[in-house]
């Protein structure tokens, strides 16, 4: 039998199967984020159940996860994505202790203890500052594609100070640093480095390795350097950071009855 | 949440309803005591602190009523003055008094304020503006003598103020018979709070923040609390209410209309089972000793241990906690804080290490305001929270 995972994020809804004895993958599937988040996960999830030859009566149980995991209402239950990215980490690394999640409008940093169960977690609160959502924003503003931010960034020779506290004043100060004449590499690299100390001052100064690297941020090139400097520690990517959530999701259908 | 009201139990709620039902009308009660009371000449006075003794008000003659705020619908008003990034329960109450949106605000005849945090402190001047006040000064050592004596000289001139503004004499007798009723209070809302130590206790940590009044001393609410006491003891506990993570909640109050993230908990799977903060336990664990030469210190002695933030250092609180710990068992402790309330948000690295060190349980920090946007968010990390205790086992 499969076990599914949902997760279903602010920016992409995410979909694991996996065997349920092996714990082995057997499909995944990324769409975009929408208004109609429902029928997106159902229909993904058909998809991906198609894709790996199997149907619906093929799936013993399934768990949602993410910030749309109520209204996703196909899945058996739900779990918060604190357990699920912990679950997903704990199956591909066993020995990793922390786990950094940026997402679209989240940042998580996570402790996990020896059996991979969370210790304790941190999340960042109303603003959005340390997430995703600010690299769209620089991105955009830059006209720059998402994923040549990193190349960008490499190119800087003195990265500005950014300062602000909310995407949206971060925004301003973009535009300020720009009309000063600051360099669009410098402002992309600065914006890195400005989302890595936020999310380090999450640890709470106490980082135990490995540091494990998931979310869809963790593929934009130049994020996980900025992270380790941050933190003055060795940073994994996740394999396919997009899917831990998803991953873990299935991974804890599977262990349900 | 409240199982007690569901569908299932239609059948028998007419006959059975909860105790804390009785609570449902106590504003408007509280304000219907209070007209009355006004209309026979007596006083109303208005405190917005547990460090400002109801005791030497009631020995007045006076009604103490607390007029904390805790709706965001005045926030909006509040900040045409105050700073947006402050705490909303200082915006609240300042956000009535700018709307004249509190009729117990407005029938004050004297407000009682305090110097407990700045921006508590700072916003009294700008109330004081409209409204007569007296302000206390509440030291912040709470191990000092001459702190203490401080305190003492400051509730004596209370004593005065009340004295001269009412044209009343204030004995020490009076003073006594105010210690006799506050200590009533007390002995009766704690015990209901004990019922909570239960393994499976009768009822929701939002019903027992419900179960408390605006004005204290009320007759009414002493039959209340009596029989809801009686009721807990008589019944068997309903299991649906006692099933969930036992949460211990610290940190700051949850005024009359701001108990959303208590019901974040309980909505997802929790049961605060203590409530280490001024609408809980903090203020009703110390009685004042009635039987003393001089009741006035006795009063100031008792209401200076009260282990609020503000205090430096604060080492009472980080025992109690202790205390509370091993008496009500939670599985975790979730501190709130509200935004910009610095105290509580710096001792909250304290409360953090101490709690996943001493008591080895998890610990997590809320800090929001009175505005809901951020609720998912905070059923997200609530929820994580009881996965962790659940996968503890």
């Amino acid at each position: 039998m499969i076990c599914a995972g949902i997760d279903a994020g602010s920016r992409a809804i995410k979909v694991v199967l996996i065997d349920d004895r092996a714990l082995t993958v057997a499909g995944s599937g990324i769409v975009a984020q929408g208004v109609h988040q429902k029928e997106l996960a159902a229909e993904l999830l058909n998809q991906t159940l198609k894709e790996a030859g199997a149907t619906h009566h093929d799936i013993r149980n399934s768990v949602a996860t993410g910030y749309g995991r109520n209204t996703v209402a196909l899945a058996d239950t739900t779990i918060t994505e604190i357990t699920c990215h912990a679950r997903g980490v704990h199956h591909q690394q066993p020995e990793a202790r922390t786990v950094i999640d940026i997402g679209g409008q989240d940042s998580k940093l996570l402790h996990l203890s020896e059996n991979g169960h969370v210790r304790d977690f941190a999340m960042n609160d109303r603003c959005a500052a340390g997430t995703g959502r600010f690299l769209e924003v620089v991105s955009e503003q830059l006209e720059v594609a998402l994923i040549d931010i990193g190349a960008l960034a490499a190119k800087a020779d003195a990265p500005a100070s950014i300062s602000s506290m909310c995407v949206v004043f971060a925004e301003t100060e973009i535009i300020g640093l720009l009309a000063a004449g600051e360099s669009p590499e410098n402002i992309v690299a600065g914006v890195q480095a400005s989302i890595a100390t936020r999310t380090a001052a999450m640890s709470g100064g106490r980082v135990n390795g490995p540091i494990v690297f998931t979310g869809g941020v963790a593929m934009i090139p130049g994020m996980a350097e900025a992270l380790e400097v941050a933190l003055g520690d060795r940073i994994t990517i996740a394999d396919k950071p997009q899917l831990t959530g998803a991953l873990g999701a299935a991974l804890l259908a599977a262990e349900q009855q | 949440m409240n199982t007690c009201c569901s569908a299932d139990h239609a059948a028998n709620a007419a006959a059975a309803a909860h105790p804390a039902d009785a609570f449902h009308d106590m504003v408007q009660r509280c304000y219907d005591y209070a007209t009355e009371q006004k209309a026979l000449g007596r006083k109303l006075v208005g405190i917005m602190c547990e460090y400002t003794p109801r005791e030497i008000i009631m020995a007045a003659n006076a009604m103490p009523v607390c007029l904390c705020g805790g709706s965001v619908d005045m926030i909006p008003a509040a900040e045409q003055t105050l700073p947006s990034n402050l705490c909303p329960l200082i915006k609240s109450t300042f956000g009535y008094g700018v709307k004249k949106a509190n009729p117990f605000l407005e029938m004050a005849d004297l407000l009682v304020a305090e110097t407990t945090c700045d921006g508590k402190k700072k916003m009294y001047e700008l109330l004081r503006e409209t409204y007569p006040m007296h302000v206390l000064e509440l030291p912040q050592k709470p191990d000092n003598a001459t702190a203490l004596e401080h305190w003492i000289t400051e509730l004596r001139q209370l004593k005065q103020e009340l004295e001269t503004r009412f044209d009343v004499t204030i004995t020490d007798d009076d003073l006594r018979n105010g210690i006799q009723l506050m200590n009533r209070e007390r002995a009766l809302r704690r015990e209901l709070a004990g019922v909570m130590k239960q393994d499976a206790p009768p009822m929701t940590g939002r019903q027992l923040l419900e179960m408390k009044s605006l004005i204290s001393g009320l007759p009414h609410d002493f039959s209340l609390y009596e029989e809801a006491i009686d009721v807990f003891k008589r019944q068997p506990p309903e299991q649906e209410n006692t099933s969930g993570v036992r949460v211990l909640l610290t940190g700051v109050p949850l005024p009359h209309g701001a108990e959303r993230v208590m019901d974040i908990i309980e909505d997802s799977g929790g049961l605060v089972v203590c409530q280490e903060n001024c609408t809980g336990l903090k203020p009703l664990l110390e009685d004042v000793d009635p039987n003393t030469a001089d009741p006035l210190r006795a009063i100031a002695e008792t209401y200076f241990h009260l282990p609020c933030s503000v205090m430096t250092p604060n080492t009472r609180r980080m025992e109690l906690l202790k205390q509370l710990n091993g008496e009500y068992r939670p599985q975790c402790v979730i501190e709130l804080i509200w935004q910009a309330c610095l105290t509580y948000d710096v001792e909250s690295a304290k409360v953090k290490a101490m709690v996943e060190q001493e008591l080895g349980i998890p610990y997590l920090r809320i800090e929001t305001d009175y505005s809901p946007s951020d609720s998912a968010r905070i059923a997200v990390r609530v929820q994580a929270l009881f996965e962790t205790v659940a996968a503890r086992g």
